[in-house]
């Protein structure tokens, strides 16, 4: 055997949104792509090895979802280009599995017809034949296979079922191009396609004749419902924060724990000295100040997983179609919205799916006023000072649902004053929507990916969390004076110079320079600012793990200014509240916007624009707030 | 014997509710995206509701699609 027939062959899966090509992707190369039930999960090409039964290696290349080869939208772009070879740094595959839903033929043929028209060597994996099955159609795809000239693998890829038949088509020699019959040289290629295809379901995928009412129907006769779906939908993402602020509680108190326990030991371990001072006030302060919000994140990445597992995320974009018109953005804008409540740069990477360019700019621009779960722990700092946790869970839970509440109204406010700037489209865009069946959750993909999060979180925090908390306890530290008041030595350090320089800055905000101080180390990373205030405020973990929790708040609440006037008032901490909601302190978002945007002159006017709009924000908040009298 | 033309044939917004229909033909600018969802000449749909969008079930799928779409797709009842 010649070299170049060893080299691994390039196999891309295509088909429909929601049809299951990631599933079956991960089936197939054992990576771990999260898996949705709504179109647009997967907005960029996901690339993955994969061996035949011979032991031959595969590339695989997961396209995005695409209802047509005619590249309406950015995502079906980029799955046309990867198909005919003119994605740069991807090679032209050399067979293409065209996945489709056993129970939706007649629509996820027609995509399946232009592939084959390309003539390239084809495979059709017939998935979700359970579903077809139950829904009542009388599949037959060894006829379905005749007639169209390529191989077809029946398969149930969440269930791992007819992989192994698949890699055996996989097999090489691959099998030949199939020469589109269906076509006539005189006649309409469209026309031909859907003539074709009518005939060809009537033959292979007969459908009973009486409409069947499933549970999905009775689902939506309620979650659709003009009443029963607003309540439900309020429920839902009420129920959601509300059990963020609840469930956590326990993991968190562990953790707290845990990591006094750890900064005793280290304590009583070594001799006091800087090395003793750095571990214990820089790194487990900083690091462990961070991580003590990993349940909260865990709980909020995994209730998106529901969401979108189940098919309700579709549902609630549908509903939301209303009020994103309000804000001259349609439903479709919705999805990436609400996932960039999780993180803002999978949102930013889902505006792929919107067909409008102008719609996806103005929808990037708004998604990081979307509280990220990397504003959680601030808020979660913020909200028990405001209100104490004897006054209940729920009315906590009630701030923080205004808080996301304030944050999305003026993201939409913003976007409808963008969008009116930017004018109309060249083409119409209409609001088009599918709303899968609800399905199970896959509780696999959901595990796996909220562990990937979780663990991405940890990483932050031991590398650039860290690195910052090493750096800021240097700067609160050095130089060192002789004094043993911890006011001085602040007052003497890098920091605290630092700090009486940009006060007159942050003073009408109604921050000190200390404050300021940690705030400006937070604009690399919002969530930074909360190992900040620890080393500047001197918080140390201790054994008694409540004590530990609340140290931090008790720091703050007691934090003075130096005529001893309270530092941290109602009307600061809403100030402050307000300065992280709107600000945009996250690099990689920013990039992730250029990249997107295809400019950084956008990304960076965003960053501007949001930074300036939380400081007038916070300061409207503030001095408002004192000529009122509080 | 009924023909085509004898067939009444109204707008998918004006079809009722919990009917099945038949798609007589496609008119508009966003004829190619419907078919490329699946609303083809031919195809039975049935509306399952009424609103700012509508929601139908074509080819055993549910979509929802906008009025000013639905405009463009005139239907027949199943004969």
């Amino acid at each position: 055997m010649s070299a170049a027939s060893e080299a691994p062959s390039t196999v891309a899966l295509i088909g429909n949104p929601n049809s299951g090509k990631t599933t079956l992707f991960n089936a197939l190369t054992g990576a771990n792509q999260r898996v949705g039930n709504y179109a647009g999960i997967t907005a960029e090409l996901k690339i993955g090895e994969a061996y035949t039964p011979h032991g031959r290696k595969l590339h695989v290349l997961d396209l995005p979802g695409c209802y047509s080869l005619r590249a309406n939208s950015p995502d079906e772009k980029i799955a046309l280009d990867a198909l005919t070879g003119k994605l740069p740094g991807t090679a032209a595959p050399d067979l293409v599995v065209c996945v489709v839903d056993a129970s939706n033929l007649e629509r996820h043929l027609q995509l399946a017809l232009q592939v084959i028209e390309l003539g390239m060597p084809c495979v059709l994996a017939l998935n979700m034949v359970d579903v077809a099955e139950k829904s009542g159609l009388r599949l037959d795809p060894a006829k379905l296979s005749e007639e169209l000239g390529i191989p077809v693998v029946v398969m149930q890829a969440n269930a791992s079922k007819g992989i192994i038949e698949l890699k055996q088509a996989l097999r090489h020699p691959f099998p030949p191009s199939s020469s589109a019959l269906w076509q006539k040289s005189d006649g309409d290629p469209e026309e031909a396609r859907r003539t074709f295809i009518a005939d060809i379901c009537s033959l292979a995928a007969r459908r009973p004749d009486a409409q069947t009412w499933s549970l999905s129907d009775k689902l939506d006769s309620v979650l659709l419902h003009w009443f029963t779906g607003w309540v439900a939908f309020i429920a839902v993402m009420f129920t959601v924060f509300w059990a963020i602020f609840s469930f956590a509680s326990v993991p968190m108190d562990i953790i707290d724990s845990a990591l006094g326990s750890f900064g005793g030991w280290v304590e009583e371990m070594l001799p006091e000295g800087d090395f003793r001072s750095l571990l214990v006030d820089g790194v487990i302060a900083g690091v462990g100040g961070v991580l003590v919000f990993l349940p909260q994140i865990i709980l909020l990445f995994l209730f998106i997983g529901l969401l979108e597992s189940s098919g309700y995320m579709a549902r609630a974009a549908f509903l939301m179609d209303g009020v994103m018109a309000k804000a001259g953005l349609s439903g479709k804008a919705f999805l990436p919205l609400f996932s960039s409540y999780a993180c803002a740069i999978p949102g930013v990477m889902a505006t792929r799916t919107i067909d409008s360019a102008k719609e996806r700019l103005v929808t990037i621009f708004v998604a990081p006023w979307m509280s990220c779960s990397a504003r959680l722990p601030v808020y979660f700092l913020i909200v028990p000072l405001l209100l104490h946790e004897s006054e209940g869970s729920w009315k906590q839970a009630l701030i923080l649902f205004g808080i996301y509440a304030l944050g999305t109204a003026t993201a939409l406010v913003v976007a409808r004053v963008l969008r009116g700037r930017l004018g109309p489209d060249k083409s119409a865009n209409h609001f088009l929507l599918e709303l899968p069946p609800y399905r199970r959750p896959q509780w696999r993909y959901i595990f796996r990916h909220v562990i990937d999060r979780a663990w991405s979180f940890v990483k932050k925090a031991g590398t650039i969390i860290l690195g910052l908390s090493i750096l800021l306890w240097a700067l609160a530290t050095y130089p060192k004076t002789d004094s043993k008041d911890p006011g001085e030595i602040l007052a003497h350090s890098a920091m605290g110079r630092i700090g009486a320089f940009i006060e007159p800055a942050v003073k009408p905000l109604g921050f000190d320079g200390r404050t300021g101080t940690a705030i400006l180390t937070s604009f690399a990373a919002r969530e930074v600012v909360v190992s900040s205030l620890a080393i500047i405020f001197s918080v140390e973990d201790t054994d008694d793990d409540e004590e530990t929790r609340s140290l931090l708040r008790d720091r703050i609440a007691a934090a003075t200014w130096p005529d001893g006037r309270p530092l941290f008032t109602p009307l600061t901490l809403i100030s402050l509240l307000v300065f992280f909601i709107y600000a945009l302190q996250c690099l990689p978002t920013t990039a992730v916007v250029a990249r997107e945007a295809g400019s950084w002159k956008w990304a960076i006017g965003q960053f501007l624009f949001m930074s300036g709009f939380a400081y007038a924000a916070s300061l409207l908040v503030f001095q408002g707030g004192r000529l009122l009298g509080f | 014997m009924l023909t085509t033309s004898s067939v009444r044939q109204v707008t998918l917004n004006e079809g009722a509710v919990n009917c099945d229909v038949r798609i007589s033909s496609l008119n508009g600018p966003a004829c190619e995206r419907l078919r490329d969802l699946g609303f083809c000449e031919q195809m039975q749909l049935r509306k399952i509701s009424n609103g700012r969008n509508l929601v139908c079930t074509v080819c055993g799928a549910k979509m929802a699609i906008s009025r000013e779409l639905a405009e463009q797709v005139l239907v027949s009842p199943v004969l």
